[in-house]
This record gives structure tokens, sequence and C-alpha cells, in this order.
């Protein structure tokens, strides 16, 4: 019978690491988009991930159960996120080379030469983009985007209304139409 | 009464979302099937979002989730305790450069703390009535004279008594003898 998610954190909250495997191994690459959406670097993703996953595995005894699972390690994730995104002041160079790490492996992945290019310029363009929004505009899209998660559940992790949430969507959007222009 | 495309591009977000009531959802598609602009906004906002997930995606795919659970296991074994991450702290505190300056300003206050007295004279009557004693002088006939300041009185005693025969210096009994005041 599958252990439910429910029977596998009440075992984390009681130390069982093996049973905690098993919850990281559903939700490690959700988090780790989101988190890389907004730290752009992917060491630097890889690092707040699992330090994400370290926390919540420490903290578990709180979790009450009166949100979902994911709400609250996002909440984790994003929070850590932000505030390493806030502290490092990331040179443009090193920016430049993740993101056509990221491009190059987009267009081998592809079979429309046509098609390729135009995603390679919109990858290109759209990173750079994000890049210049903030790090609480950039986390709202990227959960909207990658999870689609709603306005109240974007709000509980971030910790603020769904007016404000909305507020910051509509710019984040706004901006990044702007930045793409006709390359969307 | 009917909303512009500019208040239509406003709310396109949130209908994408699935965020709009069910009367101002109904507003928005009726519009957007009739308005070639919002129409192209539309596709426009579902195209970024669409690029946005797969260039995340395209980049969590590569990570192994092998890889990534050793790292949370390690920081998991290598959790310290309390005790542990208070020494750590203590060592940071007190590493070297640290001390090289805390050494030479402790000295400094130590020395500047017991010099006081030379340029404040009775600087310490600040913080309270203190009593002092203290042997002023022996004379050359078998006399001591001892002195007793008190601040708050401003009152000072003076002690006469003779010099004892077979006088114990470390005794703890009271000096007995003839005291005049």
């Amino acid at each position: 019978m599958e252990t439910t998610e429910c029977e596998l954190i009440s075992k984390c909250q009681k130390g069982d690491v093996a049973a905690y495997e098993d919850i990281a191994a559903k939700y490690y690459r959700r988090v780790f988009m989101v988190i890389l959406g907004v730290v752009h670097d992917r060491d630097d993703a890889m690092d707040v991930a699992q330090e994400t996953f370290y926390r919540a595995f420490k903290n578990i005894k709180h979790f009450k159960g009166s949100s979902n699972f994911y709400t609250w390690i996002y909440r984790i994730a994003v929070n850590l996120a932000i505030d390493l995104q806030r502290r490092k002041k990331r040179s443009s160079v090193d920016l430049k080379e993740d993101m056509d790490e990221v491009i190059v492996e987009t267009e081998a992945s592809g079979s429309d030469p046509f098609r390729e290019l135009h995603d390679r310029r919109l990858g290109e363009k759209l990173l750079r983009a994000i890049d210049e929004l903030t790090p609480d505009h950039k986390a709202v899209i990227v959960m909207r985007a990658v999870e689609g998660l709603s306005y109240k559940e974007i709000g509980r992790i971030m910790g603020c209304s769904e007016g404000t949430i909305m507020s910051r969507l509509h710019y984040a959007r706004k901006k990044l139409q702007e930045k793409l222009g006709t390359d969307l | 009464m009917m909303k512009d495309c500019a208040e239509i591009k406003r709310l396109l977000g949130p209908w994408i979302d699935g965020e709009l009531d069910a009367d101002q959802a109904a507003e928005v598609q009726l519009h957007v099937q009739g308005c070639a602009s919002c129409l192209d906004e539309k596709s426009r906002l579902e195209r970024l979002e669409s690029s946005l997930k797969s260039l995340l995606e395209t980049k969590a795919s590569e990570v192994a989730f092998d890889a990534f659970w050793a790292g949370v296991r390690q920081r998991i074994a290598d959790e310290k305790s309390w005790h542990t991450r208070a020494v750590d702290w203590l060592r940071g505190v007190l590493s070297p450069p640290r001390l090289a300056w805390a050494v030479p300003a402790m000295v400094v206050i130590l020395v500047g703390a017991l010099s006081l007295d030379q340029f404040f004279p009775g600087w310490r009557w600040a913080f309270g009535p203190t009593n002092v004693a203290s042997v002023e002088s022996i004379d050359g006939h078998g006399f001591n004279v001892a002195l007793l300041r008190e601040a708050k009185t401003k009152t000072t005693v003076i002690w006469l008594f003779e010099n004892q025969e077979n006088d114990d210096e470390t005794s703890v009994e009271p000096v007995s003898g003839n005291v005049a005041f």
C-alpha cells in the first residue's frame, strides 16, 4: 500500500530521514525551479534548495498540516532565495554564462531550426528581463508560471494579501512584455 | 457598462489565472472574442509564462535527485548540538585577529581605570559613600595614627594608639590599647 504524504510527514516528525527522502524526491525539482527563477545561478539554486529541505526537516515538528506541505516548503524556499538575491550582487558576466547554458540546452532539444532560433533569442531576453525585476516580483511570477499557484496560495507563501500578489504579477508581466517586445 | 480595452487588458492576467469572479470572467471572454488587440495580448501573456516555465524546466531536469539528496542528508548529518555551536561562536569571537585588538584595548581600559585617581581625586565618591581607612604615618615614639574619612557626613576620625609588644600581624583580634579621639 502506498504511504500517504500525511503518514510520511508524521514519520518525519519522529525523525525518520528515509521517509523524508520520499518527500524530498517528490518536491525537490519543483522547489528547485522556483528558486532558480529567483536566483538564476544553478549552483546558488542548488545550495538554496538543499538548505530549504534541510531547514524544513529541522522544523518539520512545527508543521501542523493546516496548509499544504508544498506551500509550507515554498515559503522557506522563497524566503531563502529572496534573501540570497538581496544579499548577493551578481555580476552580469556570470548571469550571461548561465543563460547561454540554458539556451544551448533548449536548442538541442528542438527540431525546427527557425523555431529554435526564436526560442533561443526569447530565452536570452526573458532571463535578462527577469533579472531586472525585484526578488519579490520574480518570486511571484515564477510561482505562478511554474506552479500555477493561486493568488491566495502565493499570498500565503509570501506573507501578503491577494491584492498585493495581483498587483505584483501585473507589474512583472508588464515589465517582461515591455522588455521582450516583438520577440514574444 | 462595457469595459474598454485598457481595462480588459488589466484584467487579462487574473482572467488567465482564473482569479476573476464569474461575471467578470464572462465579460472579459466576450470582449476578447471580438477584439484582435486583446486576443493578441492574451496570447502574449500565455507565451510569456509558457516560455518561462519551459526554460526553468529544462534547467531543473538536469538536477539528479541522488546528488541533491546527498547534499541534504549531509546537512542533516552535520547538524551540530547547541554547545558545539556555542563553542564555534566563541571561537569566532575570540579569533586571533579580534584578540589582537581586544588585548591591548583591555590593557588600556585597565590602566585608565587605575589611573583615574591621579587625574580625578575622589572620583569613587561619585558612586556612593566610601569609607577609607589608612595609616597615614607612624611616629618615632611608638604611636600609630589611623584615619577614617566618611564621605556622606564628611567626617574624619583620627585614631592614635600605642604599638603593642609582641604584635601579631596575622591576628584577627581587634587592636586594643589606648585609643584617643
